[in-house]
């Protein structure tokens, strides 16, 4: 398995072909080096079924990327930096062009006082 | 109804509930007009009937403009009082709701398995408490409308640190007080300060919390002027922050705490994986240990205002200098 910081040079980001291009310098282990390649891409793809990649442009990144380091970890019992993953989706994305989420917009355009549920009264009410 | 049966829990008619008041009283009584959570909604309901299950306050309720079927037991978490507040909060959930909708529709099995078990939970109640010979649907609970409130992210707040929003609340909405800005320590340098902690105790794994603390910051810059403050602490708000200045670094402990409260609410647009979620909690609650351990650094123990409070905490003075002592050391990162 690669250290996971694929050196191939990828073009912006929104082309979809080619990300599993093998790096031309592994030419000698080239089939085991695609083969792993393949199943961590597969894994990222997966993980974007669960963790949106517009989720990544707002208020929720941190935690969607959280999400992703968990995924990715489990799958491949090993550490992915926050770092590590963001490059991996960057094989198949252009981060910075995706919009927010609407529904990000309207949780943050509207106001409300912060109130106390009610449970934290119990006690003094009594 | 009380006397209907010998059931162990139908004797817990109007009656009883009235007569035999446990050491603490009941929050909502019987007759008394709320809103419930039914869902991911609130709807106007009326209390029935109470009693004490389990040492905790279980209410029947009855949805009002519903039909009967839906009437259920609850618990007091479902439940708040009827104040135009809450009103103004139900609407505003309705609201969120539409727009919401699509993105529940595309949950996935985690959210089923946990709504069947709330179904499970609804029957049980049903069986237990439902006088016998009404009909009832069993799983309407689970049924109508995509449950969500069960479904939000339990997060345990320690009790010290629920007595210190109680007194926030307290302060601010009742004694007509502010938080002195700018904080010391800042959001942004307690996170640190639990960064730099974590990172000499577990090494690698601090690199997850970090994007948590990241994402905790995130949510406090964008949610503070939006969901974490009292009406009364706007105007401060905008006298004190300037455009391009992040909350994290001008309000401290006290609000952060606050964003905890809320933290289910922002998380649920998260679709995070069970698995991932219980380790997530878990880190959350490592932090809130954090600040608990440390509340009488991060915490005013006297917040501003025309009173002088009766002081609520022991040496305040004293914690206030060795906050500032203590604080030197930070310097003012971005996480």
């Amino acid at each position: 398995m690669s250290s996971g910081k694929p050196k191939e040079e990828e073009h912006d980001g929104m082309s979809v072909h080619s990300p599993c291009k093998p790096p031309p310098s592994s030419a000698s282990s080239l089939p085991k080096e695609q083969a792993a390649q393949v199943e961590l891409e597969l894994r990222v793809l997966e993980a974007l079924e669960i963790y949106p990649p517009i989720k990544l442009q707002g208020i929720h990144r941190h935690f969607v990327i959280y999400g992703l380091m968990e995924f990715l970890k489990r799958s491949f019992d090993r550490h992915f930096s926050a770092e590590e993953v963001l490059q991996l989706l960057d094989r198949f994305y252009n981060l910075e062009m995706l919009k927010t989420d609407d529904e990000e917009i309207d949780l943050l355009n509207h106001e409300e006082d912060f109130s106390l549920p009610s449970s934290y009264f119990i006690k003094e009410e009594s | 109804m009380g006397n209907s049966s010998k059931d162990d829990s139908a004797t817990s008619g109007d009656a009883s509930a009235g007569d035999v008041q446990p050491a603490n009283s009941s929050l909502y009584s019987e007759g008394e007009r709320v809103l419930a959570y039914h869902g991911p909604r609130i709807y106007e309901a009326k209390v029935q009937k109470t009693e004490i299950r389990k040492k905790e306050w279980r209410y029947f309720v009855h949805y009002l403009g519903w039909n009967k079927n839906w009437d259920e037991w609850v618990g007091e978490d479902r439940l708040m009082k009827h104040t135009e507040e809450n009103v103004q909060k139900q609407q505003a959930l309705d609201k969120k709701q539409s727009i919401d909708k699509n993105v529940k529709s595309g949950r996935s099995n985690q959210a089923k398995a946990k709504s069947s078990m709330d179904a499970k939970v609804d029957k049980e109640d049903i069986k237990n408490n439902v006088p016998k010979g009404k009909k009832r649907k069993t799983d309407s609970g689970a049924e109508k409308g995509s449950v969500t409130v069960e479904k939000l992210v339990k997060i345990q707040i320690p009790a010290t640190l629920k007595k210190q929003l109680v007194d926030d609340w307290e302060y601010v909405t009742q004694q007509d007080k502010l938080v002195k800005l700018p904080r010391s320590p800042t959001v942004d340098e307690i996170l640190t300060k639990f960064l730099e902690y974590k990172t000499k105790k577990d090494g690698m794994g601090a690199d997850s919390i970090g994007e948590i603390l990241k994402g905790i910051r995130c949510y406090f810059d964008k949610s503070l002027p939006t969901m974490l403050l009292y009406k009364r602490e706007r105007k401060q708000y905008s006298e004190v922050v300037a455009n391009d200045v992040s909350p994290s670094t001008i309000y401290g402990a006290e609000h952060l705490l606050r964003l905890f409260v809320k933290l289910p609410e922002l998380l649920v647009y998260v679709n995070i994986e069970e698995e991932t979620m219980t380790r997530l909690q878990q880190k959350l609650l490592d932090f809130l240990k954090f600040l608990q351990k440390n509340q009488s650094i991060f915490f005013l123990s006297a917040y501003d205002g025309a009173k002088v409070s009766e002081g609520k905490g022991k040496g305040k003075d004293d914690r206030e200098a060795f906050c500032s002592v203590k604080l030197k050391s930070f310097s003012s990162v971005v996480i």
